[in-house]
């Protein structure tokens, strides 16, 4: 539902620019930025897909990045799945080259991606 | 067939021959060299405790371990203290609260006594910490950054006759040797780049120094052990064929290697993190005996290990967050 909130802002958003109506850009804009940030409200949940984390030199060498990166919040690993799930603050958002970034500066590949919207509290 | 035919033919047969005897003396040497006997009977498991918790006693990953004068100490890196017990598993005291400030720990990992004093590569906080073994905080050595005298996530260290430091300075892939005081005198490995080449390293673990100097350095990633004379020289390095960073479940070849120590007599004793096994060698790297426990959940159980003065040898089990004390059997007439 937050994803499509988004998308939706984004085109109205586009569209509004385009026909340069100031008064729609004026009456619109406050309402819009209060719905992108209910939709942004509960932060993000980032499950990464990593091989190998058994090894603590591995995966408190993930939590040390992740823990300096800003916005982040959280860290847990599922050994069982293989999985590092980072959750971050309401309105910040880690691009996929970031991750990736992240894991590879670890000593790690990152084998995929899976990005969940939280609820806000 | 005529001369010539039957000439050319003879010379095929001949390097055909000459290939063949070739293998069969190349084989048997490799097989004898990549897939050795055991020279030892296994140790066997006498003692261990532990077990998930908070309280005293317990542990949330037991990552490094040392032994000194009846009394083991032991990282417990997810609660971010150091636990000291004797040699029947009794607690005796322990030290270190979670945190970045003089005496805090982030993720203590591999530790080593001497001169009367306990060193931990905190890892978390790139930095050694040095305590007295009461648990006293004395002084910490190093800061964040790859420059010389700087860590990146310090798994290991071990402290030569004068006092000086080495560090497994594991992200940035190197071995620095630093004066008592942190000062830099030189490193072995090129900063940040891992390499599998004699002398490189892949994110190194631990290291442990020998009495004439020699520095022994867990080669994590490149399942292998590379030493080092007192000038620096590289003396040899083993596990798995050529060393090389071919790693399998054979005896003496590894599986990410996260602790090494010696023994008495010089013996070398390497923790095999994903085989769940110690092997241990001699000092010029023969294969000798294996043993350890099998893991009962996802993690693996040959953490950290460390041998006392009678030959004791104790392993960190990370798995069932236990610590185990392993002896050799008496040998019987």
């Amino acid at each position: 539902m937050a994803y499509v909130s988004n998308m939706v802002l984004e085109v109205f958003t586009v569209a509004i620019w385009e026909k340069k109506s100031m008064l729609w850009c004026s009456c619109l804009m406050p309402v819009l930025l209060w719905w992108s940030t209910e939709a942004w409200a509960g932060g993000v949940q980032y499950e990464l897909r990593v091989d190998g984390l058994a090894c603590p030199f591995c995966s408190y060498g993930i939590e040390k990045k992740f823990k300096k990166t800003p916005g982040v919040t959280g860290i847990e690993f599922d050994l069982e799945r293989g999985l590092v799930i980072v959750r971050t603050a309401e309105g910040v958002e880690l691009s996929e080259e970031r991750l990736q970034q992240i894991v590879a500066d670890s000593g790690f590949t990152l084998r995929g991606v899976k990005r969940r919207l939280l609820e806000s509290p | 067939m005529n001369r010539a035919g039957r000439g050319a033919a003879t010379g095929a047969g001949m390097r055909v021959t000459r290939a063949l005897l070739l293998l069969a003396v190349v084989l048997p040497l490799a097989a004898c060299a990549w897939f050795p006997m055991e020279k030892e009977p296994p140790y066997r498991l006498v003692l261990s405790w532990g077990g998930l918790g908070e309280t005293p006693g317990r542990f949330n990953e037991p990552t490094g371990i040392a032994v000194h004068a009846g009394e083991v100490f032991v990282s417990d890196a997810r609660n971010a203290r150091i636990q000291v017990f004797d040699f029947e598993g009794r607690f005796l005291r322990q030290f270190g609260t979670p945190g970045e400030g003089p005496g805090q720990l982030g993720r203590p990992m591999n530790l080593t006594i001497a001169g009367g004093e306990l060193y931990v590569a905190d890892y978390w906080n790139d930095r050694i910490q040095v305590y007295s073994l009461a648990g006293e905080f004395r002084r910490s050595v190093g800061e964040s950054g790859s420059g010389p005298g700087q860590f990146d996530a310090p798994g290991g260290v071990a402290v030569a006759g004068n006092g000086d430091l080495f560090v497994a300075d594991f992200y940035n892939q190197r071995v620095q040797r630093l004066r008592p005081d942190g000062r830099f005198v030189r490193q072995w490995g090129e900063t940040r780049r891992p390499g599998w080449r004699a002398g490189y390293f892949s994110y190194p673990t631990d290291v442990a120094v020998a009495g004439d100097g020699s520095l022994y350095v867990a080669d994590g990633y490149n399942d292998r052990v590379q030493v080092f004379a007192a000038d620096g020289r590289l003396l040899r390095k083993w596990g798995g064929p050529f060393a090389l960073n071919i790693h399998g479940s054979f005896r003496g070849w590894f599986a990410t290697v996260t602790s090494i120590a010696l023994g008495p007599g010089g013996e070398v004793f390497v923790a095999d993190f994903y085989n769940d096994r110690v092997q241990k060698f001699t000092s010029q790297g023969e294969f000798l005996t294996a043993f350890g426990s099998a893991p009962s959940g996802a993690s693996h159980t040959a953490m950290a290990v460390a041998v006392a003065a009678d030959g004791t040898v104790f392993v960190a089990n990370l798995d069932a967050h236990r610590v185990e004390r392993w002896q050799q059997p008496v040998a019987t007439r």
